[in-house]
Formats: C-alpha cells, structure tokens, sequence
C-alpha cells in the first residue's frame, strides 16, 4: 500500500511538470496533500499519539484542503488560466522530468544506506529537482509558488525518509514552513496581483542595480 | 530564565500592534530595550554557561553578538523614531513592533543550542523581516518583500533537507549541537558533505554571502534605512552563527579540509560579487548592502583558511556591526536630506551636513580597513594565516578585488560629500544629534581598532577554540 502510494506521488510529479493548465497544478498539489496524508498515516503509526495526530492534522488541514483552495482562489481571482506560451514545451519538460528522475534514481542508488530509506530519498529527490525545474523553466509567477509548494512537499516526504521518529521540532518547523507558504499564497492573492502583474515573472523588475 | 525574558519581549512586541498613540509606542519600546539591557546584565554577570532550558544556551559565542545586538538596537530604535516620524500611526506601530518580534526571533538564534531551534528562528526571523520591508506599501518593496520570502523560504527548505540529513547521517534525533559534534564522526562522509552544503546554501540568504546573497541586497534596500541597519548586522550575524555553529560540528572530522575550501569558494564569489556589483549600482543603500557580501565574503575566507584566520573572522564580524550599523544610519539621514539614495544626482552634503558627511567619511575609512580601522587587523590575520599556508593564488585574489573595493568606495563617497547636488535638499529635515550618535558606532570601532580589550580577545580566544 505504501509503494503504491509512493509510485502515485511519482506520478503526480511527473504529470504536474507536463500540465498547462492553473487548475491543473492546483488538482494535483490537492492530490498530493492527500497522498502525503496516507504515506503519514502508514509510515507514521508507531509514533505517538499525540505527535501523530499533530502531523495528521497539519497535512490533511494545509496541505490537502487550504493550500489548494487559496490555489484556486489565486486562479479565480486573477483570472491567468495557463502557463506563458513562450515557455519550455511538454515534450521538453517531460524529457527533463525523466531525467531528472534518472539522476535522483542513481544517484538514491549510490548514495542511501541503512539510515535513510531508499524509496522515500529517492522520491523526495526527485521533487526537489521537480520543484527547482518549475521555478527555472516557468515564467509565470503562479508556477514559481507550486515549484515552492512542490519542493515543501518533497522535503515533507524527506522528513519520512529518515526515520519513523520525529521529534516535536521537526513537526514544528513543517508547521511554520507550511504557515509561510499559506502567507505567500495569501500574499500573492491580496497583494502581488494588485500591484505587479502575475502573467510574468520578467514583471518583478523594479528591485534591480 | 530565557523563556521567562522572550514571554515578555514577545508581549511588548504585541502590545505595540495594538497601541492608539506614539507616546505609547516609544514608552514600549524604552521598556523593551530595558528589559534587553536588564537580560545582558544577567546574561554578563555570572549567568553566563550555563544552560537555560533545553533548547538555548548562554555560551560565549551567542553573548558576545547578543551584547552587540543589545547596543546596536538602542542607536536603530532611536533613528527609527526620527526617520519614521511623519507616517501613520497603523504604520508606525505596526514597524516598531516587528522590529521588537525581529530582535527577539535574533536573539534566539545567537542562543540556540539545538539546530531545529536556529532554523524555526530564522524562519520566524523571514517573517517579521517581511512585515518590515514592505512598510512604504509601494510596488517596489511589495516586490522585494514577494522576492524575499520567495527566496529565503526556498533557502530555508533547502537548508532544512540539510539539517535532516546531517541527523540522519548522524542516526541522531536530539538535534542538539553538542550532541550531534559526537555523533557526525563516525557519519557517512557523503551525507556530511551533502548536508554541509545544503545548509550552507540555505543560511547564505541569511548571512548575505554568495549564492543566495542578492535577496539580502534587496531587503535593505526595499527597508527603512535604520531597519537596514537591522539587517545588515544583527541578522546577518544570525547566519553566521547558524554557519559558524554546524563549520564548528565538523572541527573534529575528517571533512574540515573540505569544509575549510567550500568557505575559501564561497568567500571568493562573494567578495567577487561585491566587488563588481558595488560599482554597478546607482543607490546608496544597495551600495552599503553589496559592502555587506564583500565583507562576509572575507569572514568566509577567514574560516576557510582557519587558524588565526578564524579568530580574525569573528572579530571582523564584530568591527562590522559597529561599522555597517553606523553607516547605515548616516544614510538615513541623507535620505531625510535628498529624500533618494541615487548615486549620480546626490552631492554636496559636507555643505548641508557637514557632521554627517565627516561620519560618512569616517566610515568609509573603517569599512576599507584603513588603520586605525579594526577591520585592517583582520585582514591583516587573515592574509598572513593564508600565506603561512602558501595561499599565494587567495592573496593575490583578494588585494585585487579589495583594490576595486577601495577604488569605488572612495569614488561613491568622495562623490556624495562633494560632487555638485542636483537633486532637491531638504535641510531642515537634518538633526544633527542623529548624525553625532550614530558616529558614536564608528568611533567605537576605532577604538577597537586602537585597542582589543582583554575581555573580548579573551572571549574570542574560546569562541574559535574548536
């Protein structure tokens, strides 16, 4: 149940590197609150109580339910439906997101040993490269905030990879990483579509030498 | 002990969100820097090493940068006062009191002894420092402020991979600096490597050193000129604790060497990087910002060439708060003067103030390590530490990018006190006492140019013994 969970988070990340469409990204950051939801709940059942119900929460409140509706409300309310059509093509983002986890699946291969576990390193990886290609490739300033939200998953997933023990601090530090994400979103919606236009990232041009 | 202190700077931090008048907010803040100057006193006076609570520690390292930080946010208070006079009452509270949840969120990162702990706080350090950048409510700081959460959460989730990694290759969870110094010797030296340079990465956002250093540029210029003052010194020496604390984890391992020569590569970009882009641009505040990456360019290079290179490190750290800090707030006076930063049109200020542009000069002198200036003596170590390790090639880099650093100092500055003005001048707006107090901080670092108290040598002596 755990690996097919895993292989469906892989395939999110390939498919969310492909997608055009606002509505897309956000489905699939949806979909991926939820499977982190039930990776949490498998991998995490030994701890206790208390520290499993906070980690339960936090993933099923911010990153399954609230990050994908202020996602949503972002694309409503600035009414950009779609990536730049002067960006990289999906043949060309598919062709780099397999490489990418070609070079996460060697490089997991040479890497993890006992203390890490091999899929989830491998995994988080591979959304860490996900999320930085988002950022690079995308010039829209919507991508940029999903590669963010991509790469906080990954290392969501990476917090797993090291061990069934979480201590209460690492808890606390995903909580305020995902505050902040929620911060930037809200930002972004009240704020930067106001302001700066959010169908360009070439718009954030003002703060320069 | 600790706990009790930051329940109390975080209530008066708080309360100034909520209060109706300015009088009220200055009386906050006076009794916010009271209870600061009450904590150095405990904290100085005997407290000193011992633990408080589980997660901070009062070691030599935290007291000697939070006793700066404590001096330094008296000058940066008062400025603000004076600086920010004319807003609104919302805005004016609303800044003061992210500035008192800022100073506090740094003076948790100087005393944490656990790595978790200095990340949430620089963490929280992002957030109050973006309340504070986008005060003016323009597009460009609302620019900057997007740019800079942006790119120091990404820094942070990058960092935060490196921390969980340098557990994991240490099979620890306690987190606890002490702790994990044990534990990484025998650690995988590839996860060590890995996590050394995710941290490192993800802090240099912070410490404004190259690859994540222009977010740092940004935030002092899209800040009100005393919170740039902020930070460029009090949360720039937040990252460099938070990088001098894990450098010190692996005093003891086998990957020193090779932690010594990503600080030698690191220290080189930025001094580069400072170096070039301090001619390039045309605003005052992002010319002292990329004067802020030349100099932690050079305190990396001290801990990458280490010996009497690290001591010279720390003490450039220290020189340069009193410095940067003083400089900072001269140059918001100017802006009270020109109402602009902009290089090629702002001129003629010995004429209009000539306090401050003597102070601005004397700043000069300081922060390009002309003797008397303390930052002479730490250049000074860490050349002769790189030649006593035959670094011929280190040497020649840095006289080199320090010759362009002096010619375009001198050239902006000589240009600001003297070049012909031709924008408008406000000189009413000038208060002259400001001008004095802030050369009280250049002049302190002359002194310490001219003297290295017993007890600050002391305290750096076992700060830098690994």
């Amino acid at each position: 149940m755990l690996l097919a969970l895993i292989i469906l988070y892989v395939i999110t990340l390939i498919y969310i590197s492909i997608v055009e469409r606002f509505r897309n990204y956000a489905s699939l950051i949806a979909v991926q609150g939820w499977i982190l939801l039930g990776i949490a709940l498998l991998r995490l059942h030994s701890l206790d109580w208390l520290e499993l119900s906070f980690i339960i929460t936090e993933t099923l409140i911010f990153k399954a339910v609230i990050v994908p509706a202020i996602l949503m409300q972002v694309i409503k309310k600035t009414g950009i439906n779609r990536i730049s059509s002067t960006g990289t093509s999906q043949f060309n983002s598919l062709m780099l997101s397999i490489t990418a986890l070609t070079i996460s699946a060697i490089m997991t291969y040479y890497v993890a040993d006992q203390s890490i576990n091999m899929v989830f390193f491998g995994v988080a990886l591979y959304a860490l490269l996900t999320g930085l290609i988002l950022i690079v490739l995308r010039s829209r300033i919507f991508t940029h905030m999903v590669g963010f939200l991509v790469i906080e998953n990954g290392v969501f997933l990476f917090s797993m990879a090291i061990g069934v023990h979480m201590p209460m601090l690492i808890n606390a530090a995903i909580l305020l990483d995902i505050l902040l994400s929620v911060l930037m979103l809200g930002m972004f919606m009240t704020k930067v579509d106001k302001h700066i236009h959010t169908d360009d990232s070439n718009s954030l041009s003002r703060v320069k030498d | 002990m600790i706990y009790i202190f930051f329940a109390i700077w975080l209530t008066i931090g708080a309360s100034a969100f909520l209060a109706t008048n300015r009088r009220m907010v200055h009386r906050l803040c006076a009794l916010y820097l009271t209870v600061h100057a009450l904590f150095a006193g405990v904290v100085i006076g005997g407290k000193y090493l011992t633990t408080s609570g589980e997660f901070f520690t009062f070691d030599e390292l935290g007291t000697l940068f939070y006793v700066l930080l404590a001096v330094v946010a008296v000058f940066i208070f008062i400025h603000s006062e004076a600086y920010l006079k004319r807003d609104d009452i919302k805005n004016y509270r609303n800044y003061f009191a992210l500035l008192m949840l800022l100073t506090t969120a740094i003076t948790g990162v100087y005393f944490a002894n656990n790595i978790a702990v200095t990340w949430i706080l620089l963490e929280t350090t992002t957030l109050c420092g973006a309340g504070i950048l986008y005060y003016r409510r323009s597009e460009a700081t609302l620019e900057a402020t997007w740019k800079y959460l942006f790119v120091c959460s990404t820094g942070i989730a990058i960092a935060y991979l490196g921390i969980l990694l340098l557990c994991a290759a240490a099979a620890n969870t306690s987190l606890n600096y002490e702790d994990l110094r044990q534990l990484i010797i025998a650690g995988n030296p590839l996860y060590l490597k890995a996590a050394f340079l995710l941290v490192l990465t993800g802090y240099s956002c912070k410490m404004e050193i190259f690859p994540l250093y222009t977010i740092g540029v940004d935030a002092n210029f899209a800040a009100p000129a005393p919170a740039s003052a902020l930070l460029s010194t009090g949360l720039v020496n937040a990252g460099f604790l938070a990088i001098f604390r894990i450098y010190r984890l692996f005093a003891h391992t086998e990957l020193m060497g090779w932690v010594q020569n990503v600080m030698l590569i690191i220290g080189v970009m930025s001094l580069l990087v400072g170096a070039l882009f301090l001619r390039r641009t045309n605003n005052y505040k992002r010319f002292l910002s990329y004067s802020t990456v030349e100099n932690m360019g050079i305190v990396a290079i001290g801990l990458g060439v280490g010996g009497a290179g690290l001591w010279a490190a720390v003490f450039h750290v220290v020189c340069h708060t009193l410095i940067k800090s003083g400089l900072f707030l001269q140059i918001a006076i100017v802006r009270q003067v020109y109402n602009g930063y902009r290089i090629n049109r702002i001129g003629d200020y010995i004429k209009i103030n000539k306090v401050g542009a003597i102070a601005i000069i004397a700043g000069m002198i300081a922060i390009l390590a002309f003797p008397p200036s303390p930052l002479f003596i730490s250049e000074l170590m860490i050349m002769t530490q790189a030649l006593a390790g035959g670094a011929w090639w280190l040497i020649a880099v840095m006289v080199l990018l320090l010759c362009v650093v002096i010619f375009t100092i001198c050239h902006r500055v000589i240009k600001l006190c003297y070049q012909p003005n031709q924008d408008e001048v406000h000189p009413s707006n000038i208060d002259r006492r400001l001008s004095y107090s802030a050369l009280l901080l250049l002049l302190a670092a002359f002194v310490l140019g001219l003297w290295q108290p017993e007890v600050l040598t002391s305290i750096i002596d076992k700060i830098v013994t690994l």
